[in-house]
């Protein structure tokens, strides 16, 4: 045994590791024999007593009960309102959630929407029973598209229109302009668009003026024309915005 | 009821850690009271030492606990106790702290790779002379006062009792590494609970003692 062999195991030797025998018993021989070495030893036993004095101290030593607490509280926080197993579904109720809540506004916003478009029905009520062909239709701006088939004939020759087969026309028609009512008991197809119309624009307000067709004008708008009746007329309302364009059409029976 | 609580728990408490952990990440709370009492202390004490502050010490082991709640299901049986799991939490939760707060006592020589460790002459000022406090406080600042790889392994190894084993589980390094520093943490603590020679210009030296 050498001083450098003996500084190598120094500390496991202070600190009563496990070695062999036979190694141990060399280093404490060789200790006595050399003083520097064994006064590192001694320092060495000093410090493993001064680190077994300070463990000792603080072995009692533990976080204070509020940490305990604290920490139950959050697991009870956690699993009850937040369970692991449960946290997964979470995330499909969200989603149903947020989707109702689309839903919702979705329907709020057409509703609304709707009750706007409601407006120019309400003057079909006012000006309905004074409405004729020839005192409502702005002699100034004709509708275009239309006024070629306006008749002046008051004869009503009641032909059957089915607003369900018209809905299959093709024709795009806004939600807005679907005001399929029954007026004075009247059935009528929804307002089919003449030209670009928005919501905005029947919101404006309006006229609507009731004329006679040919029946065969029902086909220009992709309606079902009877030919056994091809030459006879048929009601329709007109309407015209607020620029005195004819905006929109429906037919009546 | 506390004692129908007392009695569930004695019946758990000869569950091993994992099973514990295991039990507690399923959402039995006497499962994390049971291993929150078994281990808190380590924890503490740990940071406590590591800091000197209590308060550090108080907020790393409810860190280290609610890390174990989160992210218990990421500890892995094979490659380690659940002990040395929580204290590596906890070790990077103190570093963090110290990090953040400046706390690191720093010194000069921080490297594994230094000289050969002159030991001062044996024969000044001993320790023996402190009293049993003082010498407790004495360890205690110059514990602190070590550079924080040095640090730890005089903490988990001298303070703990923690096996070189687990130290290097816990720091994830080897075992000959652990050795190596504690080694050199043990020389430097030596050094520093020694008095300090101040070499006059005429080149001897005069002791002050600090103890």
């Amino acid at each position: 045994m050498n001083c450098q062999r003996f500084e190598n195991m120094v500390s496991e030797l202070a600190r009563g590791q496990m070695m062999a025998a036979e190694q141990r018993g060399e280093a404490l021989a060789h200790s006595e024999m050399c003083e520097k070495c064994a006064a590192r030893l001694r320092d060495e036993d000093m410090l493993t007593r001064g680190l077994q004095s300070l463990a000792a101290e603080m072995k009692t030593l533990g976080a204070p009960a509020a940490v305990e607490s604290k920490l139950l509280e959050a697991f009870r926080t956690r699993h009850v309102v937040t369970p692991i197993a449960s946290r997964r579904s979470n995330a499909s109720y969200w989603a149903a959630a947020i989707a109702a809540m689309l839903l919702i506004a979705i329907s709020v916003v057409v509703f609304r929407w709707s009750n706007g478009a409601d407006e120019p029905r309400e003057v079909v009520k006012q000006t309905e029973p004074q409405a004729t062909p020839e005192n409502k239709v702005p002699e100034n701006k004709p509708a275009e598209q239309f006024t070629a088939g306006v008749q002046e004939h008051e004869d009503l020759l009641p032909q059957r229109v089915k607003p369900k087969r018209a809905r299959n026309s093709g024709v795009r028609r806004p939600a807005s302009a679907q005001l399929a009512n029954h007026v004075n008991n009247e059935i009528a197809t929804d307002f089919i668009p003449l030209s670009y119309m928005s919501a905005a624009s029947l919101q404006e307000g309006g006229q609507i003026v009731r004329v006679q067709l040919p029946r065969s004008a029902l086909a220009n708008f992709g309606l079902p024309v009877n030919m056994d009746r091809y030459n006879e007329r048929v009601k329709a309302d007109v309407l015209f915005g607020v620029d005195g364009r004819a905006q929109a059409i429906r037919f009546v029976q | 009821m506390t004692n129908g609580l007392n009695w569930r728990m004695n019946l758990k408490s000869d569950l091993s850690d994992s099973e514990l952990l295991r039990s507690m990440l399923a959402g039995d709370e006497e499962a994390l009271a049971l291993l929150y009492r078994r281990r808190q202390g380590g924890i503490f004490r740990f940071a406590l030492q590591m800091s000197g502050s209590k308060t550090i010490a108080e907020d790393v082991t409810q860190e280290v606990f609610l890390f174990l709640m989160r992210e218990g299901h990421v500890f892995d049986p094979a490659r380690g106790s659940v002990s040395a799991f929580l204290m590596g939490v906890a070790r990077n939760h103190v570093l963090r702290r110290l990090r953040v707060e400046h706390l690191l006592a720093p010194l000069s020589d921080d490297s594994d790779d230094d000289g050969p460790f002159v030991h001062p002459s044996s024969e000044l000022c001993p320790l023996d002379d402190l009293t049993r406090a003082e010498t407790i406080e004495s360890v205690r600042k110059a514990v602190l006062s070590l550079p924080s790889k040095y640090r730890e392994v005089v903490v988990l190894c001298e303070l703990q009792d923690i096996s070189y084993g687990e130290t290097a589980e816990i720091l994830g390094c080897a075992i000959g590494t652990v050795r190596s520093r504690l080694h050199r943490a043990r020389a430097l603590l030596l050094e520093k609970l020694r008095p300090v020679a101040a070499v006059e210009e005429t080149g001897s030296a005069t002791v002050r003692c600090f103890a």
